[in-house]
């Protein structure tokens, strides 16, 4: 019973599940998507997500256990609507593991580091490097430079992060969920980027 | 048999074992120079005030350096676990009068050897270590025979740990010293009253830092006093210490201070487990005046308790299972693997940001009955919204939740297996601990990987976790990592069903009310009678039934009552009094919890004399009462003056009125354990 602590080998035939309707689409106007965020622990993931789906932020960590699901609704200026089902994971080394579970299917994955550590800088290295290697194929990626009100204590240079990005053709962007900057910009220009539904089920 | 203390009495066999004592010590040291070092880094340059673990010995330890160069090496070697208790027994040593009532003989034989050596330090050491080893040689004796009966190795008083261990390895070894070694367990003449002086000071010192600190109020969650390392004099004042480290040393936890400054401190743990090991023998417990130093070993994992609490062992022991079994439910035991591929594995990065977890579970030691009650509690609710609640539950549990739990706090509302499966108490007390201390939980919808080490040790099982309101917080227990969506879906119908069968607004009404009070029993003389009344009609009747008995502090129930838990041997589920005066500080309900681990400990272990069936006791605080029967177990306490026999009807009631109100203080048919 239970999978295995190690490696939650992927169940064939039950590719549902968790990431069940990930990329599903309502039709072109109305998109589902499945969305990740992976980055070392105390990055601020959490409090980027808590920043775009409740516009609330908490300075008192609270370190996330497992993965959180939360979902939010962005209408597009091209009155598009996006829905992200965003997979919010823990940022500890055990749950390493277990990351497939919530990025297996994911449309978008936001892998995010803190501009004052180059730690997680390398930590999302190693993410963006899981990603090419087990993600969807046609999978979003955004680079994330969180807590970019902190610039006095830089560690990671924007150049360096733009130009890893664009070397693994993802977008990159600096945001600070403290101040709310970009968090919202991140979300649309994923949107944006996102393969708009099939077109054959144009009605 | 000599009596203690009796100079002249000493043995010969001591002075004959010295040789082979170095002898061995050579060989199974396997690390001389680490332990060596260590114990130069620990306590080579210390100058600060001398705290609780730190060795007055170490002067001595020196000096028997210089008067004999040849020993001079191995001593020190020695001195890493050594000194340590050795010290730590000095400078709290206060064994009290109690010690001495409850002990074995040959532990109080050891108590009085300690004042000796205590008297010996104080006029300065200039004895030759050969005398030394004849002392603690003959404390070995007194020890290897206590630990027959259970193989613990109890080091009692002043016993140096590596020297006293060494003995005690092989069984036969001390055996077959009986000549000699026997010598130590004299008769029990020992009068601990001689025990005086410096101890009693030293009492003082770690006492009154310990009260301070109970009464401070609200706990704050999380890790306390991170800036510590052990040689902080307050970190060493702490009264109850909580280490996990694995066996090749490496700190994993510590429950005060930081654990990458504790690598020294661990190292030393590890010295003195690993010492024990290498004969093929476990150290279960040292006991160092008023402090007790228990060990527990799972697979690569050592976990130490060293406190001056005086709680039973028994019961230090289980809180470390516990802690065990929380590591556990974080990781599974697979962590295991990594020790065996990698004896050098650092845990700790594993273990990130869940310090909270295991400092809240060490907190539910002191305030959690169900720590030690193997128990669980439930919400009271009427019985008819616990029936529709678990309605709702065993639905979704019928179509593959494995388990599915509603609780709100640390209390069950329902709580529902699928078939054939059962969740164990300690489980659901390390689950609800794990999710009730993890704030994120709280934020949103989760799912986690849990482990129940009770239930498959080895696998993860996903948790999908959601508040339903401020205290109510759904768990559904699934094995398959990709039931998430399934189990959302599980958790919008049950939430639609609690709330249309009202059972929500039923659990706010119950948290307001809070739990039973012993003024509302039945026939008190105290409060208006209201012999029949249910919980059900009780709200109402709360002003009138409480409000003479609050304004009496101390008046309590009747015949001197002041709080109860009564268990259910077949629901494996309890239920607990509010605490009423004179249980109004925190520190008095800290001190009758620890009186009711005591009588708990003393009811189900065959040590003092039990198993018991029934117990009255009466002590400075209160007088206690337990009973146990087939079918449940009663702990009561009352007014240090309650009499006996009405103490006696008392608690007949008491149980008369629980079972009257079975159906609503706790859940009937529907727990698993009857599967």
């Amino acid at each position: 019973m239970g999978c295995a602590s190690s490696s939650p080998a992927p169940r064939q035939g039950r590719l549902d599940g968790i990431s069940h309707d990930a990329t599903e689409t309502f039709d072109s106007r109305n998109i589902r998507i499945k969305l990740v965020l992976l980055g070392d622990s105390g990055v601020g993931k959490s409090c980027i997500v808590l920043r775009f789906v409740r516009g609330q932020f908490d300075p008192s960590s609270k370190v996330t256990v497992g993965a959180s699901f939360l979902s939010q609704t962005i209408a597009l200026q091209d009155s598009t609507t996006v829905k992200f089902e965003i997979w919010d994971t823990a940022g500890q080394e055990r749950y390493a593991s277990l990351a497939p579970l919530y990025y297996r299917g994911a449309a978008a994955a936001v892998v995010v580091y803190d501009i004052t550590s180059p730690d997680s800088f390398q930590r999302a290295q190693f993410w963006v490097k899981e990603l090419q290697k087990h993600g969807s194929p046609g999978i979003v990626m955004a680079l994330v430079g969180n807590k970019a009100d902190l610039h006095e204590s830089r560690e990671v240079t924007s150049e360096d992060a733009q130009a890893y990005a664009e070397s693994n053709g993802m977008f990159f962007i600096e945001t600070s969920a403290k101040t709310a900057d970009n968090v919202n910009q991140l979300f649309e220009e994923i949107a944006k980027r996102l393969p708009r539904g099939q077109p054959t089920q144009k009605p | 048999m000599a009596s203690p203390g009796d100079e002249g009495s000493r043995p010969n066999g001591p002075n004959g074992s010295l040789g082979s004592f170095s002898e061995r010590n050579k060989r199974e040291h396997s690390n001389p120079e680490i332990i060596s070092a260590l114990y130069e880094e620990l306590f080579g340059e210390e100058d600060c005030e001398r705290p609780c673990y730190l060795p007055d010995h170490r002067e001595e330890d020196s000096r028997d350096a210089e008067q004999d160069g040849t020993v001079a090496r191995e001593d020190k070697e020695k001195g890493g676990g050594d000194g340590e208790v050795e010290g730590e027994s000095k400078k709290v040593k206060g064994t009290s009068a109690e010690l001495a009532g409850s002990q074995m003989s040959n532990e109080l034989d050891a108590g009085d050897f300690q004042e000796d050596l205590g008297a010996r330090s104080e006029t300065g050491h200039d004895d030759g270590i050969q005398d030394r080893d004849q002392e603690i040689s003959l404390r070995n004796g007194a020890s290897a025979e206590a630990s027959f009966t259970e193989r613990s190795v109890a080091v009692d008083g002043e016993f140096s740990s590596d020297r006293g261990l060494d003995a005690l390895p092989s069984p036969t070894s001390s055996q077959g010293g009986t000549s000699g070694y026997m010598a130590g367990s004299g008769s029990s003449s020992a009068s601990t009253s001689s025990i005086s002086g410096i101890e009693a000071a030293n009492e003082q010192d770690t006492e009154g830092t310990g009260s301070r600190k109970e009464e401070r109020g609200a706990r704050v969650p999380g890790k306390r006093h991170t800036e510590e390392d052990d040689s902080h004099p307050s970190w060493r004042r702490h009264k109850k210490h909580f280490f996990i480290l694995s066996n090749a040393g490496k700190p994993i936890y510590s429950r005060y201070g930081d654990e990458h400054k504790l690598a020294g401190f661990s190292a030393t743990l590890q010295a003195i487990m690993s010492f024990v090991e290498n004969s093929g023998d476990t150290v279960h417990l040292v006991r160092a005046g008023d402090h007790q130093i228990v060990f527990l070993v799972r697979g690569p994992l050592y976990l130490v308790c060293i406190s001056s609490t005086d709680e039973p062992s028994e019961v230090l022991r289980g809180q470390l299972e516990l802690l065990h079994g929380q590591l556990i439910l974080i990781l599974t035991k697979a962590v295991e693997k990594c020790f065996l591929k990698n004896s050098k594995f650092d845990m700790r990065p594993l273990l990130g940001g869940m310090d909270v977890v295991l400092s809240s579970l060490i907190h539910a030691f002191s305030w959690e009955p169900a720590t030690f009650l193997k128990a669980y509690t439930c919400l009271p609710l009427p019985y008819g919204a616990r029936q529709a609640a678990c309605g709702a539950l065993q639905d979704m549990t019928d179509s593959g939740a494995l388990f599915s739990v509603l609780m709100c706090g640390n209390k069950v509302i329902s709580l529902v297996g699928s078939r054939k499966t059962s969740l164990h108490p300690h489980d659901l007390l390390l689950l609800s601990n794990f999710i009730s201390s993890s704030d994120s939980f709280r934020t949103s919808e989760s799912f986690s990987p849990v482990c129940l080490p009770r239930y498959n040790s080895a696998a993860f099982m996903y948790a999908y976790v959601q508040y339903l309101n401020k205290d109510t917080c759904l768990i559904l227990l699934t094995a398959d990592p990709n039931d998430f969506f399934h189990l959302k879906e599980c958790r919008a119908q049950i939430e639609i069903v609690l709330r249309e069968s009202n059972v929500l607004r039923e659990v706010n009404n119950s948290i307001e009310r809070g739990g039973l009070r012993i003024e509302d029993m039945p026939g008190s003389e105290v409060g208006p009678s209201e012999s029949g009344s249910t919980r059900g009609d009780r709200a109402s009747d709360d002003g009138a039934s409480t409000s003479a008995p609050e304004a009496v502090p101390g008046a309590g129930g009747p015949a001197g009552l002041w709080h109860f838990i009564y268990r259910s041997t077949y629901l494996d589920q309890f239920i607990a009094s509010e605490f009423s005066p004179p249980f109004t500080t925190r520190s008095a309900q800290k001190r009758l919890y620890r009186a009711y681990q005591k009588l708990h400990a003393s009811m189900h272990n065959a040590g003092g004399g039990g198993p018991h069936k029934m117990q009255y006791r009466r002590d400075e605080d209160h007088v206690l009462l337990s009973w146990r029967t087939s079918d449940f177990e009663l702990y009561a306490a009352f007014d240090p003056l309650a009499e006996k026999n009405s103490a006696i009807f008392v608690c007949n009631r008491i149980c008369q009125w629980i079972r009257d109100m079975e159906a609503e203080v706790f859940l009937l048919g529907a727990t698993p354990f009857n599967w």
